[in-house]
């Protein structure tokens, strides 16, 4: 009986096949696990550490002194903290709802493969790929009252306030989130538009043979067998638009009066502006916990609606 | 669409229509913010900071990401799945928490104010997006190729380098066209981390905005070359892009 070529590399090495298998795609992993220990990791809980401190570089000197979780009941009882935490939410589900109700529309209309679609696929990339920094300093100018295209004519009719939408402590937010929508709407409805193709067609096509009307077929066929992809955009959105920075720096810079203060905005400021670490980095921690909590809510929303999908 | 024929337009307006109230719709086109822009920026060095940064990081993520995402994907062991949610998990987290202690530990070594802070602090989130991106790639691929492979004397370097990764090259593309456009559009990372001679475009964007005797021209001018690169891209190479979108994430 001939060998096989596997086993006699075995004889040669002294180690076993599947060991040196193991040991193979081990040394393949290890690199990048050890990377981001190293450098996310790690700074991760340094950041943890020092937001139980009243830690300040400015200060002279620079002590840590341990305060426990001061930094955390600060920024949940100051007025600020609490406004930036109230505006972050308030941004992250009213730019998401839209987004999500536009991107489906805009999907469902794109879905048939037509030329004129194709080519509406592709000018819906164009807000996806420029830079927010620029979709920011873009709107900033359009919406300005004096020389702004939108801007001028809006409060030129009296529609807005003369100082515009931005000095508004009432439009500041919704201008924000309007422009949060304009800028990633696309991006939903290309993802959805991605799930709907990929949607077995003979359902479709029984569902339609037994006489559904077309919001029945919608309601009842196309909306569940979506459902996974609607769960991706939304919470993909969702985790983005919390942790909203780009916008925000260059049109209000948190303001006025905090009314568009956001939990980056603040956490930025106090950290690589005033230095003031140890209340920073508390801000951080509580970013994350927001988002690792919005994410398990819909982790846990998907996984019953993949056993109710079973189940039906 | 009115934003972006906004910013095309802007850029080729003369100064004196720039600021008029009301707002006039019609122009003589001109070049002269482009001069402006060459004059004020020396936009090679920034353009130069931008791809060197983009690129610097794309690559090295692919390199730790592309074998990882490999070695999660066909280990038996019941870690790996775990170790491919840590990953996923990395991706999440806000980059506020990390930036300060990371701006921190570049000082001490005295890495503040180089490229390279920049590339190792985008390296982690682009590391962790492109782990779980190939993980979800191979995965979905059968390992037959590469079992027939080493059965045919192959070894396990070549089973891997040869065989299962040009199988997943749509993947690796529309993982490096992420890590790069990440990268490029970042500010917030390069704005305390680099200084005069390492700063990319986003950051020069930003800082031109507060000074006076920049327009919104100019700007506009400027803005053309940190958009154009990422959109042509992303338009080129769009099927790559879309399934990045969808297969990145889950």
């Amino acid at each position: 009986m001939a060998a096989s070529p596997a086993s006699i590399r075995q004889r040669r090495s002294g180690l076993r096949f599947t060991d040196r298998r193991k040991l193979f795609l081990f040394c393949l992993a290890v690199p990048a696990v050890i990377y981001v220990i190293v450098v996310a990791l790690y700074p991760l809980a340094q950041g943890i550490l020092y937001s139980f401190y009243d830690y300040n570089l400015l200060r002279r000197g620079g002590r840590m002194v341990f305060v426990g979780l001061d930094n955390y009941v600060e920024l949940l009882t100051d007025a600020t903290g609490q406004r930036a935490l109230i505006n972050t939410f308030a941004f992250t589900f009213g730019a998401v709802f839209f987004e999500f109700i536009f991107g489906l529309g805009l999907a469902m209309l794109l879905w048939r493969d037509g030329r004129f679609n194709r080519i509406a696929l592709a000018f819906l990339l164009i807000p996806v790929t420029i830079t927010p920094l620029v979709v920011g300093l873009i709107f900033r100018a359009l919406l300005a009252v004096d020389y702004g295209y939108i801007g001028y004519y809006l409060a030129e009719w009296g529609i807005t306030s003369p100082r515009g939408l931005f000095a508004g402590t009432t439009t500041a937010l919704p201008t924000l989130i309007f422009i949060d929508i304009w800028e990633w709407t696309p991006l939903v409805a290309l993802i959805l538009l991605a799930g709907l193709k990929s949607l077995p067609g003979d359902i479709l096509e029984a569902a339609s043979a037994d006489g559904a009307t077309a919001w029945q077929r919608f309601r009842l066929v196309i909306l569940p067998l979506l459902l996974p992809t609607v769960f991706l955009a939304l919470v993909l959105r969702m985790m983005d638009a919390f942790r909203v920075f780009d916008s925000i720096f260059v049109t209000t810079g948190g303001g006025p009066a905090d009314a568009t203060n956001s939990l980056m905005v603040y956490g930025v400021k106090q950290g690589l502006q005033f230095f003031n670490i140890g209340y920073a980095s508390a801000i951080g921690n509580v970013t994350i916990l927001c988002i690792a909590f919005i994410a398990a809510v819909f982790a846990l929303l998907i996984r019953r609606a993949d056993v109710r999908a079973n189940e039906t | 669409m009115i934003p972006v024929l906004w910013l095309v337009a802007t850029a080729y307006k003369p100064p004196k229509d720039m600021f008029s109230s009301p707002p006039t719709f019609i122009f003589e086109p001109t070049l002269h913010n482009f001069q402006r822009v060459f004059e004020v920026f020396d936009v090679w060095s920034l353009l130069k900071s931008s791809i060197i940064i983009s690129v610097g990081s794309a690559v090295l993520s692919l390199l730790l990401g592309v074998p990882a995402g490999y070695a999660l994907a066909r280990s038996n062991s019941r870690y790996a799945i775990w170790v491919a949610y840590f990953f996923l998990a990395i991706r999440i987290v806000p980059i506020i928490a990390t930036l300060i202690p990371f701006y921190l530990m570049m000082r001490d070594i005295g890495l503040l104010g180089t490229w390279w802070a920049v590339i190792l602090i985008n390296t982690t989130l682009n590391c962790a997006f492109v782990t779980w991106m190939m993980f979800s790639y191979f995965r979905s691929l059968p390992s037959d190729m590469e079992e027939a492979a080493l059965t045919d004397g192959c070894t396990l370097w070549g089973a891997f380098y040869r065989v299962a990764l040009p199988t997943v090259v749509p993947g690796i593309i529309a993982s490096a066209l992420f890590c790069v456009m990440f990268s490029w559009n970042d500010f917030l990372v390069a704005m305390f981390l680099t200084n005069m001679d390492s700063k990319p475009l986003s950051v020069a964007l930003l800082a031109a905005f507060g000074t006076k005797d920049i327009t919104w021209g100019t700007l506009g001018a400027l803005a053309h070359f940190s958009t154009i690169p990422i959109m042509l891209m992303a338009l080129f190479l769009n099927r790559y892009f879309v399934q990045g979108l969808t297969r990145g994430v889950h």
